[in-house]
């Protein structure tokens, strides 16, 4: 029992080494280069440029990773709190859009339905979340 | 343009993000171990069962949704393959486990954001059994 849980766990974090560290070092050269200078919002959801990087990063490959790259951007006071709720709502929806669809493709889901929906759900609730004005800095 | 210092504060940060993940991995994964060793799993499933008409799925079902909530989408897989179950059932089922799963890992890490993770796994849960009423509606 507890042997499965450590393996899981050693496994999850060598997988978290590999994606995270490139993801902050290139990170950091972005931002050497002023990519991230732009505070207005970028998107109509309310993410400016920096934002824009946990949230692909999240729909691509995870919520755990995607999250990895807010901590690290909170830190570096390149998000505000706000932006961070509202790409943790996005990405709370619609996260590992590829890994979590497939496998379910692979029992004989339709995948089109999985993907459409949910990232129109997590586009919707992001914008009314952002509209509603919640959690000002 | 300089290589050595972001490349150092990119390689210490990343380390240190990683480091404070298996802080909340590892705790998660031995609370992941012990449900699945008390069959609450099982428990929780059973109780559910009568509601799953909601979502036009089988009894059976329930065992599924509640794996993947639990634990995560493998487990759920595990479960839910052997149903043999129709297009449309599976699809309801992969919609709502796509919105909301793994919250026993997930919601910590939400929670080490700083961003109310409570908030969220409210909007997960509750977005989960609307989408399934709704595709199940909307799908003929």
């Amino acid at each position: 029992m507890i042997f499965n849980a450590l393996r899981d766990s050693l496994w999850l974090t060598m997988k978290l080494l590999m994606i995270i560290l490139p993801l902050t070092i290139s990170y950091e050269f972005l931002k050497e280069r002023g990519l991230f200078s732009h505070t207005k919002p970028f998107f109509f959801m309310g993410i400016t440029r920096a934002g824009l990087l946990p949230l692909i990063t999240g729909i691509v490959i995870g919520l755990t990773y995607g999250a990895g790259v807010i901590i690290h951007s909170i830190k570096d006071h390149n998000i505000a709190r706000r932006e961070a709720f509202l790409i943790l709502l996005f990405l709370s929806v619609c996260h590992a859009i590829f890994e979590d669809t497939l496998i379910f493709v692979i029992i004989g889901a339709n995948g089109l339905v999985l993907v459409i929906a949910r990232l129109v759900l997590a586009f919707v609730l992001t914008y009314c979340a952002y509209k509603a004005g919640l959690f000002k800095d | 343009m300089e290589i050595q210092g972001p490349l150092k504060r990119g390689l210490l940060s990343g380390l240190s993000i990683t480091f404070m993940m298996v802080k909340v991995i590892v705790p998660c994964y031995i609370a992941i171990e012990i449900i699945k060793h008390f069959g609450l799993i099982d428990i929780i499933g059973r109780v559910c069962k009568p509601f799953m008409s909601v979502f036009g799925l089988p009894g059976e079902a329930a065992l599924c949704l509640v794996a993947g909530y639990f634990i995560n989408l493998y487990a759920a897989i595990a479960v839910l393959t052997p149903l043999g179950l129709h297009t449309k059932d599976i699809t309801v089922v992969a919609l709502m486990l796509g919105i909301c799963h793994s919250l026993t890992l997930e919601t910590p890490i939400t929670k080490k954001t700083g961003a109310n993770a409570w908030l969220l796994l409210l909007v997960r849960v509750a977005l989960s059994l609307f989408s399934g009423v709704v595709l199940n509606l909307l799908w003929k």
